[in-house]
């Protein structure tokens, strides 16, 4: 039985690129892995914002009204229904003159248990020395 | 030997990404290491079968081919691929097609993983 | 953790290469990242040299840009894929591409 832990760090802004909503569909896939791998094996993947990355975690994006497209946010609350680790750069947030409550943080209209961790850089630093491999999009 | 899982999400034509993806997986399994080579996104462009080599773009079935026939394991992302109106119909022989857990799932048994983002 | 960065452009979108402190660090400088191996804009080097950190320029990249390895900074070893390959395995635990 053995957990391979990955770090997703998402550092670029949304819809501009397809990296932000690739890092949480794939991040999302981590629930079917298991039909890969031996009983009692798995993977996790726990997902950080920084840098302009944490613009992908406005809340009251209408990209559905837009573009007929899930948005970004939508796919932040199917990633906390699955129960996935989210920090978002506490610091970054406020260079962009953001608060805690510009900001999606959870998915209870969903029944998810998981909330959007807002924490310091050396919080995700400290994280990203714990994950066996890193990916950044 | 170890194993060395590669993702790559840029497209065939433009950045060198998959050019330079490739060429790694050549060299990691010229050093008798395993390579496991996933695209995703636009990168799912390089399962197109029948790619004429012009010069002016990045061609790499060639050199794929004959990657897959020393072991390279290369899969791209169904989703992305259909997404894209590439259906199985024009994907080259031997190229596998899966959801994205495959590539997590490759995660599990690699040394090293070098995750080369999109555009 | 000992971590190798592969930086491929000049002017770098992002600014998560200065955030990142791994105990132990490889800057991998390849496709127009080799630029900051090579180029002196307004007589001075690239700031990129100065981090904590061992630097490596790929080979092919410099000279499909037409640059030659004899102009690479000091600091800068010169190496092929092969090269690459190896650091990746021998030399350091976890990879960034940015």
């Amino acid at each position: 039985m053995a957990t391979t832990k990955l770090g997703f760090i998402v550092q670029r802004p949304p819809y501009k690129s397809e990296n932000p909503k690739l890092a949480l569909t794939h991040a999302i896939a981590t629930q079917s892995v298991e039909v890969y791998l031996n009983e009692g094996d798995t993977v996790t993947a726990d997902i950080a914002f920084i840098g302009d990355g944490v613009l992908n975690c406005k809340k009251d994006q209408k990209a559905m009204d837009y573009y007929g497209l899930t948005s970004t946010e939508q796919h932040i609350k199917m990633a906390l229904l699955v129960d996935i680790n989210i920090w978002v750069c506490k610091e970054d947030v406020e260079k962009f003159g953001l608060s805690e409550d510009d900001l999606v943080l959870d998915a209870e209209e969903f029944g998810a248990d998981m909330t959007v961790n807002v924490v310091p850089y050396s919080e995700i630093s400290k994280k990203m020395e714990e994950m066996n491999h890193l990916l950044f999009f | 030997m170890g194993k060395l899982t590669i993702g790559c999400f840029a497209s065939l034509v433009g950045s060198l990404n998959l050019d330079f993806a490739v060429k790694l997986s050549a060299a990691a399994i010229e050093k008798g290491h395993t390579v496991d080579l996933w695209v995703s996104g636009n990168g799912t462009m390089l399962s197109i079968k029948d790619q004429r080599p012009f010069k002016d773009y990045s061609h790499l079935e060639k050199p794929l081919k004959e990657l897959m026939a020393k072991g390279l394991t290369v899969t791209a992302c169904e989703a992305c691929a259909e997404a894209r109106g590439y259906n199985k119909d024009v994907t080259m022989e031997g190229f596998k097609r899966h959801s994205m857990d495959w590539y997590l799932a490759s995660t599990f048994s690699a040394d090293r993983v070098l995750h080369i983002g999109g555009e | 953790m000992k971590l190798a960065v592969f930086v491929s452009d000049y002017r770098m979108t992002v600014d998560t290469l200065d955030r990142l402190s791994p105990e132990k660090m490889g800057i991998i400088l390849v496709q127009n990242g080799v630029y900051h191996a090579t180029l002196k804009e307004n007589g001075t080097p690239s700031a990129l040299l100065n981090k904590s950190a061992e630097f490596y320029a790929l080979k092919e990249d410099l000279e499909t840009r037409g640059l030659d390895a004899s102009n690479v900074d000091s600091k800068v070893k010169v190496i092929t894929l092969g090269d690459v390959v190896d650091l990746i395995f021998n030399d350091y635990e976890k990879t960034a591409w940015i």
